[in-house]
Parts: C-alpha cells; structure tokens; sequence
C-alpha cells in the first residue's frame, strides 16, 4: 500500500519553503513550493514523488508503479471544479472509503437531503472488480433523493455509479440534476494520518452554473459532517476485513467489494485482520 | 463438580453493576454506559422498559447507544436496523420486504431496576443488592478509580460517607462514577445540601494526593 499515491493537500495552499509539515501513514512529511513547484520530503529530507491532479497534492511513501488515475468525465468542457476544503475524521480511512461508498445510510443519517423515510429500498445493483484498470466498480445503483444536490429542486430517483481507483480514493456518479444526459462528478480523497485517523478532501467536477462556490463548499461540508458524527463511533475503528465480524447484506455488495480487493492487494493499513 | 458461590472475599468483581439512576434514563432514549471494562448501550423502550446490550451493531460496528428508539424497537443511527427488546433484529430498512434472519442479534446483559437504581449484569445470577428506602440523589463522575476510592471508602456495596450513601461504577482509565443516594424524606433544601456535598466530596478525592 506504500507504493499508492495518497492525497496530502490542496494544490492552492502549499506554502514556499520551508512550507508545511504533514502525516502519511504515521511518518511526518513537509509540503512546501520551490521555483514554482509543488514538492515533497520525509522526515530525513529525501524527496517523495509528488503529483498534482484534481486541485490537490498527491505523494507517496514508496514508488508508485502508476500515474495516477484518470477522471475523463473531468476534462469535457463547462464543467467547474470544486475542491470542498477538507473534514478531519478520528477513523480508519478505510471506513471513510466505505462510508462513501455506501448508499443505505443516506435516509438516517442526511435526512431529508439525500434520503428519507419511507424511502429506504436499496435497489439491486451491479459489482464488479475491473481487472484491466484494477478498479473497484458499482453500478446502476438507484435511490430515491428529497434534495439531491444544491441546484436540485423537489425529490427524484437519482442514479449512482461508483468506482474505487486506490485504497484511500473514490469517485461517484450522479444524475446531474440540471444536465440530464450528464454525470455529476463527486470524488473522495483521503489522507491517512495514521491508521485511526484521516483527512477527507472533497471535491467535485459539475455542471452548475447558478450555485455560488462558497454554497456548493458549504453543501458538501455539511454532508461530510454529519458522515463524520458515524464514522468516529464505529467499532473497531479498524476495517474489518474478514467475513464474519460485521453482517452484510445485498445492498451492502459495494464495500463486500471493496473489502476483498483490499485483501487481495494486501492494502491493510487502517484494517483489521483475523488474527488480530 | 459443584457450583462455588462466588463471594467478594475471593476478590471476583461483583455481579451486578449500577450504571444509571432510573430518573436519568427517561423513556424512549438510550445512552452508553460502561460496565466491568465492556461498553453497553443502555435504553429504554417507550413502555419503560429496559435493555444493555454491547454497544456495537451486528451489521457495520455503528454504536447502539447513539440510536434512536420508537416504541420498544432501537433503530441504528447508521442504516437504521431495528432491534426488538431482545435484541433481535427485525427490520433492516435498505430490504423493507425482507424478514431478517434470526442470527442477527445483539449479545445483552441482564438489567434490572429497583428503587430507582437501574443495575447491569453479563451473567444475571443473583439479584442485585437492596439499597431499601435510600432516596436516589444524583450521579458524578471523579477522576479517580474504582480501587483507589475503595481503599479510602471501604469496600461495602452501599458506602456511607460524610452523610451519603455511596454505590461505586468503576471506568477505564482511572476514572468512577459515584451514585449518591440520601435517607428518605429529605425536602428540597436537605437535598441541595446533600448534592453540594457530593460535590465537594469530588473536589477532595480529586485533590487529596493520597487517593491516586
Ligand atoms: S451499522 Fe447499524 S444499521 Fe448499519
Ligand atoms: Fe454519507
């Protein structure tokens, strides 16, 4: 899991040396800018890969054998990129990871905005592990929303796709609520300060034109919030990845995914394993 | 084999454990309280009854004690599973047609309540000790432990100190919570007198350099 690329700030906050110092995985690092690019070091000052991509800075701990991944949706012209500043969660970022990836909580936990009751079906949908990108992806997930985004207006039955491009990073698609042939674009980063402990950086891709920056930043954080208020009472805080601690169901079949693939990539940072 | 009864003599912990006093706890609410080391969600049903189960749910490790309750069910604040009494899970709101399967069940302990006393115990054995007509007062937490209180109060169930009637709720980390009960009949002054006692009792422990 060394050699993943991980978020560690926004691209437009990285001060000039001697910059600013950060935790990846438990090891101190320090961002800064120098003859106008963005680099990175570790605690003895040797150089770390660095990244830029999405408005946010991304390194590593040991040598990525890829770029990093690509968000195609990103580049198609009239959309605006929203970087959602950052929520810092006492969690594993594993369960943050799963979090996001999960639809069932929406009516419990952002009532009346994502979901509400009676509400509460979660539809089958299709999973599948893409071998060739190696990539974890959910489709034609559906779920009925009160208010599905800022510029969203009354109730409607939106639909998800879901990917998971690195342990730490995932990217959804939604119905676009002002653009019905487009996806919206909501992406999770998330830094892992230590096993127990992560920065979330959210950040969005949309077509809307009427929503004021500050409103749709405002919206995600809230959103994030109130994720936040589960994510830091869940036990263990470590992802289980095991079958048999936790009980999945069907609508659950995401994060079984996304469970195994860690597992077989051995990604187990911020996870629980049988032995333990 | 015989059974040997266990006595407080022989240095077991004791049986049943006071958590809350029953005012604290009103109906449809649940709260966490810790028991012997282990976290329970304690709640209370809109009947006014009552269960502590272990404070994590079956399905993704979402703490119990944070749910919310309507009638006698515990929904889970994450998915909203619902639980009844027993802890047996009866509805699971992402399938609504679906009939959960019986294996899903949250481990309880045995709770009881009397005069105004709401006890917890893992085994259920026994009864929980009879406080008779002590008046429940208030509860307080100190930042001291269980043990190093007991060498300064004694070791009873019930420890009369200072005019109160003491029981003891040992937590992690060097830290208890008092349950203070008074003689019967105090008015409402007897019992702001009884409480500011309490309270300076806290100071004392917290400050005495010989309870550490
Ligand atoms: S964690 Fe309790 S319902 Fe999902
Ligand atoms: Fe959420």
């Amino acid at each position: 899991m060394k050699d993943c690329w991980f978020p560690v700030g926004a691209a437009d906050d990285i001060p000039s040396a001697p910059g600013r110092e950060t935790l990846l995985m438990g090891e101190p690092i320090r961002l800064f800018r120098k003859a106008g690019q963005i680099q990175a070091c570790d605690a003895e000052g040797r150089d770390l890969p660095v990244t830029v991509a999405y408005d946010h800075v991304w390194t590593s701990l040991g040598t990525p054998s890829q770029p990093i991944f690509a968000i195609p949706e990103a580049e198609e012209p009239g959309r605006r990129f929203v970087p959602c500043g950052h929520v810092r969660v006492a969690c594993s970022p594993l369960r943050a990871v799963e979090n996001f990836l999960d639809i069932a909580h929406f009516p419990f936990v952002h009532t009346d905005i994502l979901g509400a009751e009676p509400h509460t079906e979660v539809y089958r949908y299709e999973v599948k592990i893409r071998e060739e990108e190696d990539e974890v992806w959910a489709t034609k997930v559906r779920f009925y929303q009160p208010q599905a985004a800022k510029a969203a207006e009354g109730g409607q039955e939106i639909e998800y796709m879901y990917r998971v491009p690195l342990p730490t990073a995932s990217v959804l698609y939604k119905t676009c609520p002002s653009k019905p042939e487009a996806w919206d674009v909501i992406a999770i980063f998330v830094q892992p300060l230590t096993e127990t402990t992560c920065v979330a950086w959210p950040w969005m891709a949309l077509y809307d034109d009427t929503s004021s920056q500050a409103d749709l930043v405002g919206f995600q954080q809230m959103i994030f919030l109130q994720d936040r208020a589960i994510l830091e009472n869940q036990v263990p805080a470590l992802l289980p990845l095991d079958p048999g601690k936790e009980i999945p169901t069907r609508a659950d079949m995401t994060s079984i995914a996304y469970r195994r693939w860690l597992k077989s990539h051995d990604y187990t940072y911020g996870a629980q394993l049988e032995a333990q | 084999m015989t059974d040997t009864p266990r006595t407080p003599s022989q240095g077991t912990p004791p049986q049943w454990t006071p958590v809350a006093l029953s005012r604290d706890l009103a109906p449809a609410t649940a709260i966490p309280v810790i028991a012997e080391g282990t976290e329970l969600a304690l709640w209370r049903g809109r009947s006014g009854r009552l269960a502590a189960w272990h404070d994590r749910c079956p399905h993704r490790g979402m703490r119990l004690s944070q749910g919310f309750v309507r009638d006698d069910m515990l929904s889970c604040l994450y998915h909203g599973w619902r639980y009844d009494l027993e802890g047996q899970c009866r509805k699971i709101p992402a399938h609504p047609e679906l009939e959960p399967n019986k294996a899903i069940c949250v481990p309880a302990w045995s709770v009881t309540e009397a005069t105004g006393i709401i006890w917890v115990s893992e085994t259920g054995s026994g009864a929980p000790p009879d406080t008779g007509a002590l008046a429940p007062l208030r509860s307080l937490t100190v930042e001291r432990s269980e043990d190093a209180l007991r060498d300064h109060l004694g070791d009873g169930v019930v420890i009369e100190f200072d005019g109160l009637h003491l029981l003891l709720q040992g937590l992690p980390q060097g830290r208890c919570v008092l349950h203070a009960l008074t003689g019967p009949g105090l008015d409402a002054a007897g019992q702001r007198a009884a409480s500011h006692r309490l309270e300076a009792l806290r100071t004392r422990f917290e400050d005495s350099e010989d309870i550490a």
